[in-house]
C-alpha cells in the first residue's frame, strides 16, 4: 500500500502534505499539552515498537503468513494522536532508508496510513467495543478495528490513484500518472483487502490486544477507565 | 518457509541495509563531501522535476545525469543500479504493464494477444474485440518505470552518500521543527538495536525447536514477543527520559552543530540548481 514517485500528479501529492501538515501540528501540540518534556523519548519509543511490530511475522489461520500495518493496533493501544506520529515517522523512514513508498508520496502514505487508519481503526474500536466489559465483544471490536482500518485506507489509497487520469492527462488523453481509473483501482485495492489483507490485520490486531488486556490491561490507552 | 524464517530474513534484510548505508556514506567521493543541507535541497528540487516531467526523452535524460553523478561519488554502480532497477521494476513496470492494454488505456493496438468472436460492455467496463497492447499504454508503462527509477535513484544516490541523522538534520533548511527531527532520529537508532533484539529472539526460538509450531502456539509466541518489545521500549522511553534530564534537558530540543556552507557547497550548489533548471526547460 505504500505509494511509490510518479503514481500521484502534483496536484494530488502538495495537496495531501498540506493535509498531513495540519494533524502533525494538532497531533505535537496535543501530546506536548499531555507529555511535556518526555514528548520526544516517548515519540521515539511509540516509533520504534510500530516499526517492530511489522518485523514479526505471524501465521494466519489457512495456511499463510502475515505481518500488521499496525496503525490500527498502536492508536488503541497508545491513543490516535500518538499513531499518527509514530507510524507517520515509520514510513518517512520506511521511503528514505527502504525505497517502500516515494518521497513526493510521503505526505500521501502518511495520510492514508498515518491519519486514517488510525483513527478509523480506533473509532470503529471504541463504537463496537462501547463500555462493554465483555472480553468477546472487545476482542470483535479490535478484529473489526483492524479490519475496517486497512480496508478503508485502501479504498483511500486507490482513490487517490483512480482521480489521476481524471485530474492529469496528456493532451492526448494518455494518463500522465497513475494509469487505472477509478473503476479498476476501487475495486481492485476494496477486494484484495477485503478477502485477505484487512483479516490479517483484523486477526493480528485482536490477536494483540487479547495478549496485553489479559497480561497488561493497564497500558491500553482505548479501555483505559474500565473495570475488569 | 516457516513463520521463524521469514522474521529472520526479515530481519536480516533490515540490519544489512541501515549497516550497508551507514557504510557507503562514510566513503570519499563527490557527493560524500558535499554539505547535507545542499544534498536534501537537490534530492527535493530533482524529484519534484521528475514528478513534473510528463514525456519519455527528459526522464531519460535526467536518468543518465543521475548515473553519471553516482559514477562520480565512486558508488558501486552494479549494487546501485541492481536494487534500483529491482524496484523500477516491482513499483514502476510490473504495477503498471496491465495498463498498457487496451482495455485500460485506450489507443492504436501494437500487439494483439486475444481476438474475440465480438466485443462486449460489462456494467460500466468496455472489453474490445481485439484485446492487445496499445502504443499510448506502453508509452505509460514506460512513463511510469523511469520516473520510479529516477526517484529511487536520487533517493538511493543521497542516502548512500549521507548518513541518516545528517540527512534528518539537513531537513531544519524546510523548516522542520527540531522536535520531530529528534524524534525520527531517535526512532532510526532504536529500530536497529531492537531489531537486533528481535532477531535474537527468532534465532533463539528457532535453537529450541525439535518440530514444527502449530499456528496457535506460534500466535501466542508471536503476541508475546511483541507484548515484551512494548515493555521493552516503554522502560527504554523512561532512561532516555532521565539520561535527557542528568544532561541538562530543559524541554526544547534545539540541532546545532551546522558549520558555514564552504566554497565546494556553493558551487555544487550552484551547478546542481543550474542543471535543475535546464532540466525544467527540457
Amino acid at each position: 500500500m505504500h505509494i511509490p514517485d510518479g503514481y500521484l500528479s502534483p496536484q494530488t501529492y502538495v495537496p495531501l502534505y498540506g493535509a498531513l501538515f495540519v494533524f502533525w501540528a494538532i497531533a505535537l501540540k496535543k501530546l506536548k499539552r499531555e507529555l511535556s518534556a518526555k514528548q520526544v523519548p516517548y515519540l521515539a519509543m511509540a516509533a520504534a515498537f510500530s516499526f517492530l511490530i511489522q518485523m514479526f511475522n505471524i501465521p494466519i489461520p489457512g495456511g499463510t503468513t502475515g505481518h500488521a500495518v499496525g496503525g490500527g493496533i498502536i492508536a488503541i493501544l497508545l491513543g490516535p494522536w500518538t499513531a499518527v506520529i509514530a507510524v507517520s515517522v515509520v514510513l518517512i523512514i520506511q521511503a528514505v532508508v527502504f525505497g517502500d513508498g516515494g518521497i513526493t508520496a510521503i505526505g500521501a502514505n502518511c495520510f492514508n496510513m498515518a491519519v486514517v487508519m488510525p483513527f478509523v481503526s480506533y473509532w470503529t474500536f471504541k463504537l463496537i467495543s462501547g463500555r462493554s466489559e465483555n472480553k468477546k465483544r472487545i476482542y470483535a471490536a479490535a478484529f473489526l478495528a483492524g479490519y475496517i482500518g486497512l480496508t478503508v485506507s485502501a479504498i483511500v489509497t486507490a482513490i487517490e490513484f483512480g482521480i489521476q487520469p481524471l485530474i492529469a492527462v496528456s493532451p492526448d488523453g494518455r494518463p500522465l500518472y497513475a494509469p487505472y481509473p477509478l473503476s479498476v483501482a476501487v475495486p481492485v485495492m476494496a477486494l484484495e483487502h477485503l478477502l485477505l489483507f484487512g483479516i490479517i490485520e483484523g486477526v493480528v490486531t485482536a490477536m494483540l490486544l487479547k495478549y496485553f488486556i489479559k497480561h497488561e490491561p493497564e497500558v491500553v490507552f482505548a479501555v483505559r477507565g474500565r473495570e475488569r | 518457509m516457516s513463520f521463524i524464517d521469514n522474521g529472520i530474513s526479515h530481519l536480516g534484510k533490515v540490519i544489512k541495509t541501515g549497516y550497508v548505508q551507514m557504510e557507503l556514506a562514510s566513503e570519499d567521493g563527490l557527493f560524500q563531501r558535499l554539505d547535507a543541507r545542499i544534498k536534501v535541497l537537490f534530492l527535493a528540487f530533482f524529484i519534484i522535476i521528475v514528478s513534473l516531467k510528463k514525456e519519455i526523452l527528459p526522464e531519460i535524460v535526467i536518468a543518465l545525469f543521475v548515473f553519471s553523478l553516482t559514477a562520480i561519488s565512486r558508488l558501486n554502480l552494479f549494487n546501485f543500479y541492481k536494487k534500483v532497477i529491482f524496484l523500477g521494476f516491482v513499483f514502476g513496470f510490473l504495477i503498471a504493464f496491465p495498463s498498457a492494454f487496451n482495455i485500460i488505456t485506450r489507443g492504436e493496438v501494437i500487439l494483439p494477444v486475444i481476438h474475440l468472436s465480438e466485443s462486449y460492455n460489462l456494467w460500466i467496463y468496455h472489453v474490445p474485440q481485439t484485446i492487445g497492447i496499445t502504443r499510448e499504454g506502453m508509452s505509460v508503462v514506460i512513463m511510469l518505470t523511469l520516473r520510479v527509477v529516477n526517484s529511487v535513484s536520487l533517493s538511493f544516490l543521497i542516502l548512500y552518500t549521507t548518513s541518516f541523522p545528517e540527512i534528518i538534520r539537513a531537513l531544519k533548511v524546510f523548516r522542520a521543527p527540531d522536535a520531530i527531527l529528534m524524534v525520527i532520529t531517535l526512532t532510526y537508532k532504536y529500530i536497529f538495536i531492537f531489531a537486533k533484539t528481535v532477531e535474537d529472539m527468532y534465532l533463539a526460538k528457532k535453537s529450541r525447536m525439535v518440530s514444527s509450531v502449530n499456528g496457535k502456539d506460534a500466535r501466542q509466541w508471536a503476541s508475546g514477543r511483541i507484548t515484551f518489545m512494548f515493555r521493552k521500549t516503554q522502560q527504554r522511553c523512561e532512561e532516555l527520559f532521565k539520561a535527557m534530564l542528568s544532561r541538562g534537558f530543559s524541554d526544547s530540543v534545539r540541532l546545532y552543530g551546522f558549520k558555514r556552507l564552504g566554497a565546494p557547497d556553493w558551487s555544487a550548489g550552484v551547478f546542481l540548481f543550474c542543471a535543475g533548471i535546464i532540466f525544467l526547460w527540457i
